[in-house]
Order: structure tokens, then C-alpha cells, then sequence
């Protein structure tokens, strides 16, 4: 059976993450194929609240600190068929700092869980847990807002996660005195990942194919959220291709999901909106999202191999 | 596809297919003039006002270029002496030969250092 385990992240707090998360767990849970939902947000979780449960034990905290044996425990079951969730630890402060083994085995056992759909709600920000979350899922799916600061903090996120792959890639083959000089000159202007490659592409062009490689692998989607003209959505398709461009990666824009006030009256009820509001714009922007997807994984499967034209 | 911006032909410039229509070609080229306005907000905190400006003026000169048919021909063929034509592939692939976080082994710590010890070449 085919899993997907789902990341839905990004730089900015409060481009509706979690809303994205929730809605999306509801949505592939309504598809008759069960669903787990982890609030993986480790600094301030709150996707419970989204989806009207309140918070209780077990939750994410209890598997991190070992008090029950697996992910699967710390599972508990909704008001929702199909769908479980990973509750968020609100108790225990010092969980955000999770140290290595702790990720490492958190990021097994989502591998290992029996659900055809995972989807990990991420916390704000750039920290290393949170990028490898992002990084060990496919598809990892990155929110925005259609305002600078949420553009800005976008960049920022996929450049962190640029640098990550290339350093866990570096790591790997060993050659480590790369990375003071990748962030030398990363830092410099937009064309400095193009800069970069370049230069290593000649002094060793096995390393620079390898790490260009990697960099490819690395397949971000984006939503673009709280949208309300079609400006802002033709501004998640343009970031999606100045990332294209300027960053090389191959990044897929999803859509967009339109502001909605009810979103704000569903939360002060603690009721998930995407479950009273089915027919509303966003929820079907969120339903349009998902098959998008599905359908662009499954003609991928379908893709024959490519045929070169000999060279003119 | 390792190259400059200033190096992108007109199709990808527009991140149109070679095969493309007229209508595909307005509407690309719209969404280009879109992201690359002043005070785009695609762009903030990445491209510097010059870079826009210099990318922007490409992005007018692919459109006059590719909106006349007789232009675009001689363009198409000039292309195809210099690059050969390969369709693109799936837009969404799976990764391959993806390194896990797991797979790379840590440097700092207890365990690492007796790792380390029992390695055949330390």
C-alpha cells in the first residue's frame, strides 16, 4: 500500500498551519482510508484545539519522555472516522529541545506506523527538529501568507532547508570542508546557490553533481492561504517560481486557499471549520489541493522513461 | 538545469514548454510581468531591485520575440542548433536515492566516539 506521510510547514507563525493541517487530515480521513494526525508543532502545539478535542494524556510528550512504548500509543481516536491524532504536549516545557536519538527515533516510528496518510503539523521557524521533520516527509507541503513578512520568512525556510539537505549530504560523503564555504557564500546575493554550484561544478565535479542532485531531490509543494483576490493567487504561483529560479529547486505551487471569516468563528467555537463548512471555498480549495497532488504522484508512477533526441 | 538567469532561454525564462500556444504564451507572460513588477512582492527579501529590473527587460524582449511567428521560428531553430529539444519531465517526481537523516552518522557525542573506537577506518 502506498503511504505518504504529510509535513505542513513554513517560516511565519500564523499562516495557518495548522488550519491547513487539520483541514487536510479531515479531508483525507473522509476519503475512507485511516488517518493519523501528529501535532509535531514541539514549542507551542494547539492542532487539538482545531479540531474541538481538549488536550489530555497520552500525547506526543508522553512518547518523546518514553512513558508509553510507541507512537501508536500515544495515538489517540477522535470524534472523526478514520482519523487519529498525536496530541501536542502542553506539560512538559522542555520538549521543544528534543535531542537527536529522541528525533531519530520519533522519525522511525512515523516510518514504521500503519496508516496509508500521516500528516505532521510543523512549529514556526528555522530549528534543526523542524526542518528534518519537513525534510524526512513526502510531500512536504510549505504555507504562506500573501504578505512580505510570510514571503520573506518563506525564502528563509527553504533556504535553511537547502542548506540542511546539502549538509546531510556532505556529511554523508564526508567532505565537510564544503560547508564553511557553501555558507560563505550563501549569504552573499540571491545568485549565490547558482555561484556556489558553479564553482564547485569545476573544481570537482563529482561532488557538485552529487550535492546538485541532492538539492533536485528536494521537492517542496507550496499553498498560498488567507488569499482574497486573484492577486495573491498569482502570487503563490510567482514564488513558487522565483524559488524555481533562484534557489533550483523544484518547487510545486498547489494552490490557493481563500480567506474565510467563518475560519475565525469556527475556532471560537472549537469546531473544526473544514467539517461544518464542507461546501465553503476553502474547503474545497483544500479538496482541490489534495487531488492535485494525488494525481500528480500517480502520473508520475506512470511516466515512461525519457527519450533523448540525438544531438543536432 | 545549471544556469544563470541571464543564461535561461526565452521558454524557460517564461517557464513555458517549447510546444507552447500563443494563448499559454500571454498568459505566462503576464504571470511573469506579475512577478517581476516593481515592488513585487514574489520577490521580496530574495532578488535585488537590479536583478529585477535586468530580468524583467528579458522577460519583455522573450515576449516580442515569441509572439511573432516568423521571429519565434528563427529563434526555435537557433535553439535547436544550439540545444537539443528534450521534453520535460513529470512535474512531480519521487526522490531517489534520497539520504535519510539516519543514514549519516553523528559527530559529536558518547556514542559517536565509541562508534568511532569499533570503526575499521577511524
Amino acid at each position: 500500500m502506498d503511504k505518504r506521510i504529510w509535513a505542513i510547514g513554513g517560516g511565519k507563525g500564523g499562516t495557518g498551519k495548522s488550519f491547513v493541517a487539520a483541514s487536510l487530515g479531515l479531508h483525507l480521513a473522509s476519503l475512507d482510508r485511516p488517518v493519523l494526525l501528529v501535532d509535531a508543532d514541539l514549542g507551542a502545539p494547539n492542532l487539538h484545539t482545531l479540531l474541538g478535542i481538549k488536550a489530555s494524556h497520552p500525547d506526543l510528550g508522553d512518547f518523546l519522555i518514553n512513558a508509553v512504548p510507541s507512537l501508536e500509543h500515544a495515538a489517540v481516536e477522535t470524534p472523526y472516522r478514520n482519523l487519529r491524532l498525536v496530541k501536542g504536549s502542553e506539560n512538559i516545557l522542555f520538549i521543544a529541545n528534543i535531542n537527536h536519538y529522541r528525533k531519530l527515533r520519533f522519525l522511525r516510528q512515523l516510518r514504521q506506523i500503519e496508516a496509508p496518510n500521516i500528516v505532521l503539523d510543523l512549529g514556526t521557524g528555522s530549528s534543526f527538529n523542524t526542518l528534518d521533520f519537513f525534510l524526512s516527509a513526502n510531500p512536504g507541503v510549505v504555507v504562506a501568507t500573501p504578505e512580505p513578512t510570510a514571503i520573506e520568512n518563506t525564502y528563509l525556510f527553504l533556504k535553511s532547508c537547502i542548506m540542511r539537505v546539502l549538509k546531510l549530504y556532505m556529511d554523508h560523503y564526508k567532505i565537510k570542508d564544503l560547508h564553511q564555504r557553501m555558507l560563505d557564500q550563501i549569504e552573499k546575493n540571491s545568485q549565490s546557490l547558482y555561484g556556489f554550484f558553479k564553482s564547485l561544478m569545476e573544481s570537482d565535479r563529482a561532488y557538485g553533481t552529487i550535492l546538485y542532485r541532492a538539492l533536485r531531490g528536494f521537492r517542496p509543494c507550496l499553498v498560498m492561504n488567507k488569499t482574497r483576490d486573484e492577486r495573491d493567487v498569482l502570487l503563490g504561483r510567482s514564488v513558487a517560481d522565483v524559488a524555481r529560479k533562484y534557489l533550483l529547486i523544484d518547487m510545486k505551487y498547489l494552490g490557493a486557499v481563500p480567506y474565510d471569516e467563518d475560519v475565525q468563528a469556527s475556532l471560537r467555537e472549537l469546531r473544526p471549520f473544514y467539517v461544518d463548512h464542507r461546501d465553503s471555498a476553502a474547503a474545497r480549495a483544500i479538496r482541490q489541493m489534495s487531488e492535485e497532488l494525488a494525481y500528480s504522484i500517480e502520473f508520475t508512477l506512470r511516466t515512461p522513461p525519457e527519450i533523448r533526441l540525438p544531438d543536432a | 538545469m545549471l544556469k544563470r538567469i541571464e543564461d535561461w532561454n526565452y521558454y524557460e525564462l517564461l517557464s513555458v514548454e517549447r510546444t507552447a500556444s500563443q494563448d499559454e504564451i500571454w498568459a505566462a507572460f503576464q504571470a511573469s510581468l506579475a512577478t517581476y513588477r516593481d515592488g513585487s512582492l514574489a520577490l521580496y527579501g530574495l532578488v535585488t531591485e537590479d536583478e529585477r529590473a535586468l530580468v524583467l527587460e528579458r522577460v519583455q524582449e522573450a515576449f516580442q520575440t515569441l509572439r511573432d511567428p516568423e521571429k519565434r521560428k528563427d529563434y526555435d531553430l537557433a535553439l535547436l542548433r544550439h540545444t537539443p529539444y528534450v521534453p520535460q519531465k513529470a512535474p512531480f517526481r519521487r526522490s531517489v536515492g534520497k539520504v535519510e537523516i539516519e543514514d549519516v552518522a553523528p559527530t559529536k557525542g558518547l556514542w559517536a566516539r565509541v562508534k568511532r573506537l569499533f570503526s575499521r577506518n577511524p
